[in-house]
């Protein structure tokens, strides 16, 4: 028994990328082997531990081999060079529902799809019902999956694979499945998979839902490991990585097409917002704000030169579009000073009186004389905010208000 | 090695149940046709091949006056059936389980070994047909025994071989086509429409390509217990359990040397 949970020591993947691929015994037979056939390095001398009970990220470009990896670990690919070593039974959600048979019912398929993720026939069994529970499908459940909604379909997959009480879980971008009360389900079921100590590896784009669930994240370009540390700290650099290679871009473009209204970032560029996280009081990351209690927002910004009193300006809008308020440091009577280079900006929102649903927040930074526009950053951050108490009210927002009782007539004193 | 598939039975069961519950599911006759299909080739046969081609059976083993092309044939039919049914069922299950195999890590020898599970109850079916045959034929004797070590053979030969071209097929596409052609060929080389003693007298000189298919032993053996009541040779019968065991291990082995990188070819 070992603390580490997988480990990759040296892991490399090649892929033999064939021009055209000699698939058919003719033309082997004629041509011989393959000439024009390139190698392709997928993953290239990946070294990470991953400790038991740690929730693990891997983020990157699209292409830039975290599937590949995740598809090493469980066991579908061989590694070229390198080795692996996992310590404990492993599921992987590389893709939801793989298995289903679209010819048999629901249940039949939980059953099929469990053995193949390797469980034996009691642990089926026992796990049928909370599985029906959990894809919240039970009327439909003798029904053949060919009749399935594409969202019914993949919560059975989902369902099916996080009952199987893994050790080790391996979730490749599949959490944006199903609805939104689904998805909320899945995140749960993570966070008490997380509770319970077991250890998951999860690749995502989404860097909010990553930092608040990794305790350490891998960031991978081009197959190779760029950076390992905690979350937070990894994805910051991944994103002011991004954010330059699209400032750089935006440069390019902002020279003969300037400040279009479409384009994700505009103004003049002198301080650029490179973060916006969710976090409480205490400064830990959120995933989602609480109707009650106070949310804040941590913005990363930097300053290329000393800049007088920037204006910081957050909008929050409502996901059905409507503006619900502008939060402005002028306004509330905060100086931010004279800044130059990085500095961070805490907007808290006293007591979060947003109702549940979802909120995008839009970055605006002016001068100080809040004429010229320095950073813009539409879509900067969405959000759900969710209510403990359960009740969903009307609108937006909850006031501040009193009801009392006065069974008297009012009188006046 | 064998190991292996007893720890994974479950996901074997798993497969074959899938097989069972699906291989009908559309069709109003369901498993019915499991029976038809094989009876329906036989009354053609039968037909063609005793009224047209004049075939006479070989005596049958209670009644040596007697004939019956019809059990004759059929012993044969049931015997091929098993061989040929095993080998392309096997070689299609990697490319049709593809998708699956593309992203979940399982041993690529479980949907095989569940679609054959699924053929033998059939080739059980058939054989309780043919059993019912021989007692209408009253032609009944303890040699019958023997029919079971030489089935278990036959499908331990037909599913090393079909491991093995299923990995080649995965690799390369034509190979089914390619076995198809090769199966019709062998078909006619096994004594299966024809007794062996018709091609010792009309056509001596194919006696030694028909002696030198392996699948014709079989169903010679096949022959010789059900129909002529007669104990083969006492090698025989080890023999082609020695072949099935022996086939079948190298199979695996090819199959599993092979298979390791299987996800990446589909």
């Amino acid at each position: 028994m070992t603390d580490i949970a997988v480990s990759l020591q040296h892991v490399s993947k090649r892929f033999i990328r064939h021009v055209d691929r000699r698939n058919s015994l003719k033309e082997r037979i004629i041509r011989g082997r393959s000439r024009t056939s390139e190698d392709f390095w997928a993953v290239k001398d990946v070294s990470i531990e991953i400790p038991k009970g740690s929730v693990f990220g891997l983020i990157g470009h699209n292409g830039s081999g975290k599937s590949t990896l995740l598809k090493l670990m469980s066991g579908i690919y061989r590694p070229t060079e390198g080795k692996i070593h996992t310590d404990g039974r492993l599921a992987a959600l590389i893709e939801l529902g793989a298995g289903f048979h679209p010819d048999m019912t629901g249940l039949e398929n939980i059953r099929l799809n469990g053995s193949i993720l390797g469980l034996s026939r009691k642990e089926i069994d026992d796990s049928t019902q909370a599985i029906i529970d959990f894809s919240g499908l039970r009327e439909f459940i003798d029904d053949p999956v060919k009749h399935y909604s594409s969202g019914m379909y993949v919560r059975l997959g989902f369902s099916v694979a996080v009952h199987m009480k893994p050790d080790i879980l391996i979730v490749d971008e599949v959490l944006a499945v199903g609805d939104e009360e689904f998805q909320r389900r899945c995140e749960d079921h993570l966070y008490s998979l997380r509770r319970a100590g077991k250890t998951i590896i999860v690749v995502s784009h989404g860097m909010g839902q990553l930092e608040g669930l990794c305790d350490e994240i891998s960031w991978l370009e081009h197959g190779q490991v760029q950076e390992t540390g905690p979350a937070t700290k990894v994805i910051r650099s991944y994103l002011e990585r991004v954010n330059n290679q699209e400032s750089v871009r935006n440069a390019e473009i902002s020279s003969d097409r300037s400040m279009d209204a479409g384009s994700m970032r505009a103004g003049s560029g002198q301080i650029r917002t490179q973060t916006i996280a969710l976090r409480n009081v205490e400064n830990k990351p959120l995933d989602h704000a609480e109707t009650g209690s106070t949310t804040r927002f941590a913005l990363t910004l930097n300053s290329k030169e000393s800049i007088l009193g920037p204006n910081v300006r957050l909008a929050i809008q409502h996901e059905g579009g409507a503006l619900v308020t502008m939060l402005n440091n002028h306004r509330l009577g905060t100086d931010l000073g004279i800044v130059d280079g990085d500095f961070t900006v805490f907007v808290d929102l006293l007591n979060t009186p947003l109702l549940p649903g979802r909120y995008r927040i839009h970055i605006d930074v002016f001068d100080h004389t809040g004429a010229k526009l320095l950073d813009n950053w539409s879509d900067a951050l969405e959000f759900p905010v969710r209510s403990q108490r359960g009740e969903i009210g009307q609108g937006f927002v909850e006031l501040p208000a009193q009801f009392t009782l006065s069974k008297s007539p009012t009188q006046q004193e | 090695m064998l190991t292996d598939l007893y720890s994974r039975r479950a996901l074997i069961w798993a497969f074959a149940n899938r097989d069972f519950a699906t291989r009908y599911r559309s069709s109003v006759l369901g498993w019915a046709w499991s029976l038809l299909q094989p009876l329906a080739a036989l009354l053609v046969f039968a037909v063609v091949f005793s009224v047209v081609f004049r075939i006479v059976p070989p005596p049958l083993g209670a009644d040596p006056s007697r004939g019956s092309y019809a059990a004759f044939l059929f012993t044969g039919l049931v015997t091929w059936n098993l061989f040929n049914s095993l080998i392309v069922l096997s070689m299609s299950q990697l490319k049709s389980n593809g998708e699956l195999l593309r992203k979940v890590q399982f041993p690529g020898w479980a949907p095989i070994f569940g679609a054959s599970i699924v053929q033998l109850v059939q080739v059980v079916l058939e054989l309780i047909v043919l059993i019912l045959m021989f007692f209408w034929q009253r032609n009944v004797g303890w040699t019958w025994i023997l029919a079971i070590p030489i089935l278990i053979a036959m499908a331990l030969f037909a599913q090393g071989i079909g491991l093995m071209l299923s990995i080649l097929n995965a690799r390369f596409g034509d190979v089914q086509y390619i076995v198809v052609v090769v199966l019709g060929a062998l078909y006619f080389l096994t004594p299966v429409i024809y007794p062996m003693s018709m091609v010792e007298d009309t056509a001596s000189n194919l006696v030694i390509f028909i002696q030198a298919n392996p699948v014709a032993w079989f169903v010679q053996a096949m022959h010789d217990v059900m129909y002529s009541l007669e104990v083969p040779e006492w090698w025989v019968v080890p023999g082609l359990l020695l072949l099935g065991l022996l086939t079948f291990i190298l199979g695996l082995a090819v199959f599993n040397r092979n298979s390791e990188d299987i996800g990446e070819l589909l």
